[in-house]
């Protein structure tokens, strides 16, 4: 993949996935570089996922997860948000802007938000420019 | 168990600068356990350094293996077929394990990506404290097993010092003043009787570096 | 086992136009592994379900894509469906085509389409089965508290056949039930509901009931905890297979609210009951009385209620002049509001203060200084008595118990539930529930709808004798464990332990029945050894992996 501003969005399945679905009954159209990767909860979300969707090319990464306080699995968004921050930091040692990368809290019903996330994100690639990273590097 | 911490990217870029095959090796053993070494912070790394080498337009080939102990010349020999591979080697183990990696493959560079840290325990999950010193002369059986060369800031054998302050220390008032708590263990015991005990200075003479200890037991 | 993938792209009765169907058939067609593509425009359709099966039959497939609407609508009956074809449910992955690509865009998005239909392709190629399997579950239960909330419980349990035993650390039944003087709006007085509710208990079957006793440890899981139970002096093992926490709550005056020392003049509500309980112990009649709530936050719907009751039991027994102080009152408690209009109309005053009042005493009377914000007045009463609030607080022993039992507390020391909008009386571990006060300010009719709630929990749980699990969805591999202790650490639904592997080494281990599937665990594990079947690490690469090719 690369260029084209593609976004991997990784989706709680109790919260983002369900606005998400929303967004599209209720027609919100929103960019079409997103890719939804469905997850039990946003605590699945690793570290190394991150990193490795930025090494196959990805532009930007949202992790998304359910509001703050509302996790269906209690600490599980938070998690999220401290592996998002972490993250940001190994990106920033690689070279790789931040900004790049981000937490976003949901209810399932936040339909506006999460078309709102992804066009913001959209945007803000548009200004970053595509990674530096150009075909997903040596594999191991 | 030891702890030890990831050394900076750009430190770990600068050691490999100029080599486009490494091998990037972890330990499964305390330094998986204290998140700074095991096959996930491998991933990490290898990850990054592909992003960042990736990033600058060169090229760099990283394989990952994670072993059960670096420290064990048996098991480092393992990596032997995969070493014949790359040009330098990455550990992701203590001091012990880098030096037991050198040894057994001595035409090959290796690099630390770990500081050994010290030897410690967890205080909560991702927290580790250091606990003991390893100096060599133990005495945590007169001070209710709170080693007070570690755990005092000052490291004194005679305390607690006057800059005792309701329980805590005056060099970080954050932190519990040791001979406080040894004084409140040891009356939990009934043994404050310890507590007059004198304990002349040490002499740090005697200890010889390297330490060895050989074992009686055949 | 060779990989054969047959793919099923529906196009919604047609609807889906931004998708150009064909044209995805023929180049997914191409890829490896894939035995068919077919286009449906009826999946969800009973013949389009036929069809399905019937192509899934004759080629002999073994992993099933499908392209069609999101997986919270289709997934469920897909994987029945395959279930009912021998074929493993979790050999289905799902594109979902339509909310998330044809409707959420104006443009052709047949390249999306194809990218998240190789996403599900790559995602299908790694899937391993997963086996159901049923667990015994035992199926008695222990009601911890022997208030109105674990007394109702008990009863709930024994009139669905479900064997209860009530744990009660004092020595009688009753809780604050035994205490109250009355439920003013609420029909049957305390004493009566205590009176028929433990004549119910002691006629009713399958119950048990162990007054002064106390639970000192909880071990295991849902199904099969093993409870410590501590009663004169001795201890022994129980076996439950769900727990109901009713331990309600401790009223208390909090130091921080009153600057003076309760005294003969200044009284709590409960020194208040005892005098109506025993007037005779009254020197004389009290003329005048203030009864002031929420001096320093928002006030409690219990103390409301505590309030609002007293007031109308001392205008109706001694008919003496009461004033109420108060900053919002709180009414939203069944039958508070008449209550609160019932006390307007004996002539009770309720006074709305923003700033604190001044309480001081003067010549063995209560002065109260404050300014009524709806009047704009400064007010000085002179009362004979005055009550003051008294908080609904956590019953001593709860912290000890969240730490036996691994549940947190939230800031005011009660027992946090799990996600409190969407599973209110579950602790976070499965088959603990919370119910009535002891999980915050409960007022009894909340605290019946608890009940109701965690009954129906722990029949759900329990009522068939046994459970279905996908067993080993979540695995640690013994091999790769080095029991660092994290993911028994992290856990949020203490479903994770360690075990000793053939006597020798000590490893985590999962609970099928108490795991709820978030992968936390194998997402924080430092040495890689869990996973977790449908999101493992090369699955969800996998699937990043396919976008952009």
């Amino acid at each position: 993949m690369g260029g084209n501003n593609k976004i991997v969005a990784f989706c709680c399945e109790n919260s983002a996935c369900a606005a998400a679905d929303r967004a599209g009954k209720i027609r919100l159209y929103y960019p079409d570089n997103v890719r939804v990767i469905r997850v039990p909860c946003a605590g699945r979300v690793d570290v190394l996922h991150i990193l490795k969707a930025f090494e196959k090319g990805a532009d930007g990464v949202l992790v998304m997860g359910c509001q703050e306080e509302a996790c269906r699995h209690l600490t599980g968004n938070t998690r999220a948000r401290e592996r998002v921050k972490y993250a940001e930091i190994l990106l920033k040692e690689s070279g790789i802007d931040g900004e790049r990368v981000r937490m976003v809290n949901l209810a399932p019903e936040m339909a506006h938000k999460f078309a709102q996330e992804v066009s913001e994100m959209t945007e803000r690639l548009k200004g970053l420019g595509p990674t530096p990273i150009k075909n997903g590097g040596p594999q191991r | 168990m030891i702890v030890a911490e990831r050394k900076p990217l750009e430190e770990i870029k600068e050691m490999i600068a100029g080599y486009k095959r490494i091998l990037i090796v972890g330990c499964g053993t305390c330094v998986t356990i204290c998140w700074a070494g095991g096959e996930k912070e491998v991933g990490i790394l290898s990850s990054q350094l592909r992003l960042a080498f990736g990033k600058d337009g060169n090229e760099l080939l990283t394989s990952e293996v994670t072993i059960e102990r670096q420290c064990e010349r048996e098991m480092v020999e393992e990596l032997r077929d995969k070493v014949q591979e790359v040009e330098a080697i990455l550990s992701l183990g203590c001091g012990a394990g880098v030096q037991t990696i050198a040894e057994v493959f001595e035409e090959t560079p290796v690099y630390p990506a770990l500081n050994t840290k010290f030897v410690g325990m967890p205080e909560r999950e991702g927290v580790w404290v250091e606990t003991c010193r390893a100096c060599g002369d133990c005495l945590l059986g007169e001070t209710g097993g709170i080693c007070p060369v570690v755990r005092c800031a000052k490291g004194l054998l005679n305390g607690p010092c006057g800059g005792t302050k309701r329980g805590k220390c005056e060099v970080d008032p954050e932190k519990d003043c040791a001979w406080t708590l040894i004084y409140r263990r040891l009356e939990k015991q009934g043994r404050l009787d310890l507590m007059r005990k004198y304990y002349p200075p040490r002499n740090f003479q005697a200890v010889t570096r390297p330490g060895k200890v050989e074992a009686l037991q055949a | 086992m060779q990989v054969k993938i047959g793919i099923f792209l529906c196009d919604c009765g047609g609807s889906l136009r931004n998708i150009d169907f064909p044209k995805i058939r023929g180049n997914l067609e191409k890829l490896e592994g894939v035995a068919f593509v077919d286009i449906s425009h009826n999946l969800c359709l009973e013949e389009g379900g036929k069809a399905l099966a019937s192509r899934i039959l004759s080629e002999d497939i073994n992993r099933v894509v499908i392209a069609a609407c999101s997986p919270e609508l289709c997934e469920h009956n897909f994987m029945r469906l395959l279930e009912s074809l021998r074929l493993n449910p979790n050999f289905l992955s799902i594109a979902n085509i339509r909310e998330q690509c044809s409707w959420a865009h104006k443009e052709d998005v047949t390249g999306k389409a194809l990218e998240l239909l190789r996403m599900a392709i790559n995602k299908a190629r790694l899937l391993q089965p997963l086996e159901r399997k049923e667990v015994p579950v035992n199926q008695e239960v222990l009601v911890v508290g022997g208030g109105f909330s674990g007394m109702e419980s008990t009863l709930e349990l024994s009139q669905l056949g479900l064997r209860a035993t009530l744990v009660e650390k004092g020595s009688a039944l009753g809780g604050k039930l035994s205490e109250l003087e009355g439920f003013y709006g609420l029909g049957a007085s305390p004493k009566e509901m205590l009176g028929s509710m433990t004549r119910a208990i002691e006629e009713g079957k399958n119950i048990e009931v162990l007054t002064s006793a106390e639970v000192t440890r909880v071990e295991g899981e849902v199904g099969n905890f093993t409870v410590r139970i501590r009663r004169g002096g001795e201890e022994f093992p129980r076996s439950f297979g769900a727990i109901i926490f009713a331990t309600g709550y401790r009223a208390g005056i909090l130091p921080r609210d009153f600057e003076l020392r309760p005294s003969v003049n200044i009284i709590s509500q409960r020194n208040l009951i005892e005098i109506l309980q025993a007037p005779e112990k009254l020197e004389r009649k009290p003329e005048t009385i203030g009864f002031i709530l929420d001096v320093s936050d928002e006030s409690s719907r219990l103390a409301t209620l505590l309030v609002l009751n007293n007031a109308l039991a001392v205008k109706e027994k001694w008919g003496s002049e009461a004033y109420v102080f108060c900053r919002n009152l709180k009414v939203d408690s069944d039958g508070a509001e008449k209550l609160y209009r019932e006390a307007r109309a004996t002539g009770i005053a309720f006074l709305k203060f923003e700033k604190k009042p001044q309480i001081s005493e003067e010549d063995g009377r209560v002065k109260v200084e404050a300014k009524d914000v709806l009047l704009g007045e400064e007010i000085s009463l002179s009362c004979d008595i005055l009550v003051v609030e008294e908080k609904g607080l956590p019953p001593e022993g709860t912290e000890a118990l969240s730490s036996i039992l691994n549940i947190g507390l939230d800031s005011q020391g009660f027992y946090q539930n799990e996600n409190v909008y969407l599973y209110p009386v579950d602790s976070g571990r499965k088959g603990i529930f919370l119910v009535g006060a002891c999980r915050g300010d409960l007022d009894i009719s909340r605290a019946s709808m608890d009940v109701a709630s965690a009954v129906m929990g722990v029949c759900e749980l329990l009522a068939s004798g046994k459970a279905i699990v996908e067993a080993e969805k979540v695995r640690v591999d013994p091999d790769k464990c080095r029991a660092c202790l994290t993911c028994i650490r992290v856990c949020p639904h203490g479903a994770i332990r360690l075990v000793r592997v053939n006597t020798e080494k000590e490893v985590a281990q999962i609970y099928d029945l108490a795991c709820e599937g978030c992968g936390i665990c194998a997402a924080i594990c430092p040495a890689k050894a869990i996973d977790f079947e449908g999101y493992t690490d090369e699955q969800i690469l996998a699937e990043v992996e396919a976008i952009g090719e």
